[in-house]
């Protein structure tokens, strides 16, 4: 299978600090993928890159065969490609209904909305509940399940997760764990950065270290490894 | 009965001007993050451009939706010239005022030059007069009473029942995620541009129909509407929409009952009062964001 995803030697960073160093790395071609690595180290600024939130120095981020690198967020989300931010903060002044709305923005998602919104439904009833209420007045895991649920009325092609069990209870995670994987299950691919390894190895199936920027490690399916070699290798050898 | 009548008549004509103005002060405020204080000189602008169209010899009711829409492009240049390039820089809010009085003067002399500093009056709404509870009032200024709410009626059915509003609220918000839905916020700064100029045209026009205009008019409604938004909240634009009349009544009791001279410090002392109490404002939650 061909990569949906492939990022070529990028090197991008904040004004004069480079964070990512030539890095180069496949998704889809072995199933899901699962970014891990140190804190600081770049997987956050390399999904900014590739959804165009911010323009590599150099390099080239192929979406399904096209260079996407110099196209806006907008047209990067209009071709399917959805990310889901780190952390997230979302519209706190905004309602579930309006986050699902606007997950429908682009003109590709639009003709899906109702059956999006179903399978959101389906996957997250306790939204269902909450439908008209305010996303800051909702918990961490009710959050994050407002950040799937607008990535996926966006109708996703690939889907990006940044992080989606930051700060959450492990009876939380499970479930939300099962979401992702009903999500993947439907035919989305998946990138997933997390620090919670079981979550990955749970989720995914080929693994990149990322370490200073770059891939410090590959990890492609068949070559199964256990907790201890990667926290090994999250502190060094 | 006449007192109640004037303080109530004056109260809700001031407040409509300070509205019209108010409300793209605090819808740029909310969706950009900025002040654009070359808003009192749209104001002016759309006031002469509607006088200019008249001159031409359009009738006023043509004449002065044309003026709107040309302010909306207006609003649209000069976001896209003195703003947009300006965003993300540290900062923002001060160098937007600066860009933003600078353009305004720019445009202030424009007009000065092109129109000459002689005072100019354009065609009330409505001409005529009529005697209401006792207060002789000109019809031009009850059809503003009138307008101003529909209006600001339809700009909160706008932003708020609308997909188009809704990613304007979405902007004021969180703008990476608006990227990440895959809103044009470019456009979309443009547009709460736009609909601000629009907006503070039309007061120009309500104005210029009762009181001579010069190309300087706009500086104090702009004063008034920075007070108004600070007054209500700058969180949101029901929050100066309210302010706005409640100043709007102050200040009419205030005149009525102490006189026009004492009304201003009046005013100011109400204003201090209020930002010692909220600091946020009388009608603001904590956050940004359009409601
Ligand atoms: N907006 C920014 N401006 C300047 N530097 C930034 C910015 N965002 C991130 N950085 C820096 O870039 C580096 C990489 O950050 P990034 O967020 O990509 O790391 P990460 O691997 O996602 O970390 P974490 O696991 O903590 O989320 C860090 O040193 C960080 O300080
Ligand atoms: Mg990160």
């Amino acid at each position: 299978m061909n990569p949906i995803l492939s990022v070529e030697g990028v090197t991008a960073g904040y004004g004069r600090v480079t964070v990512l160093h030539d890095i180069s790395l496949e998704a889809g071609r072995f199933g899901n993928v699962g970014l891990f690595g140190p804190n600081g180290h770049g997987k956050t600024t390399l999904l900014r890159a590739i959804s165009g939130l911010l323009q590599p120095k150099s390099g080239r981020i192929l979406f399904d065969g096209q260079d996407i690198v110099g196209h806006s967020a907008r047209a990067i989300v209009g071709a399917g490609l959805i990310h889901v931010p780190q952390g997230n903060r979302l519209f706190p002044d905004l309602s579930i209904a309006d986050c699902m709305a606007l997950g429908a923005y682009s003109p590709r998602a639009r003709p899906h909305e109702a059956e999006n919104r179903e399978k959101v439904v389906r996957l997250f009833p306790k939204l269902a509940e909450r439908w008209r209420q305010r996303v800051r007045t909702l918990s961490g895991g009710e959050r994050q399940m407002v950040s799937i649920g607008t990535a996926l009325m966006s109708h996703p092609r690939l889907l990006i997760l940044d992080e989606p069990t930051l700060g959450l209870a492990p009876k939380i995670k499970d479930e939300l764990c099962a979401s992702v994987m009903d999500i993947s299950r439907g035919g989305v691919p998946l990138i997933v950065v997390e620090q919670d390894i079981e979550f990955l190895l749970e989720l995914t199936q080929q693994l990149y270290l990322v370490n200073h920027g770059a891939v410090a490690t590959e990890i492609k399916p068949g070559e199964s490894l256990d907790h201890g070699e990667i926290m090994s290798m999250y502190f060094g050898h | 009965m006449s007192a109640l009548a004037e303080i109530l008549f004056g109260g809700l004509f001031q407040g409509s001007l300070y509205a019209m103005m108010a409300v793209g002060l605090a819808l740029v405020w909310t969706t950009i993050g900025v002040f654009n204080f070359s808003h009192g000189v749209f104001m002016m602008l759309g006031a002469y451009i509607a006088w200019q169209l008249v001159e031409l010899g359009l009738p006023a009711m043509i004449a002065f939706p044309i003026a709107v829409v040309v302010m909306a492009g207006v609003g649209w240049i000069l976001q896209a010239s003195v703003v947009r390039p300006l965003i993300g820089r540290p900062n923002i809010v001060l160098v937007v005022v600066i860009t933003t009085l600078a353009a305004g003067s720019l445009i202030e002399n424009g007009a000065l030059t092109i129109w000459g500093p002689r005072s100019k009056q354009i065609p009330a709404l409505i001409a005529g007069n009529t005697t209401i509870g006792g207060v002789g009032v000109s019809l031009h200024q009850i059809a503003i009473i009138v307008i101003t709410p529909l209006i600001l009626a339809a700009l909160w059915m706008f932003l708020n029942r609308t997909r188009l509003g809704l990613a304007l609220r979405a902007v004021a918000q969180n703008e990476d995620a608006s990227h990440l839905v895959g809103l044009n916020v470019t456009a979309l700064y443009g547009l709460a541009f736009a609909i601000a100029a629009s907006l503070a045209g039309l007061a120009g026009i309500f104005m210029g129909g009762y009181r001579f205009m010069s190309p300087v008019m706009g500086s104090d409604p702009l004063l008034k509407a920075l007070i108004v938004v600070v007054f209500g909240g700058i969180s949101s634009i029901s929050g100066p929409i309210f302010a706005a009349y409640l100043i709007g009544f102050f200040e009419a009791a205030c005149s009525y009952y102490f006189g026009l001279y004492w009304t201003p410090a009046l005013l100011f002392g109400v204003l201090i009062l209020t930002l010692m109490v909220r600091p946020e404002g009388i009608f603001a939650s904590r956050s940004r964001g359009l409601a």
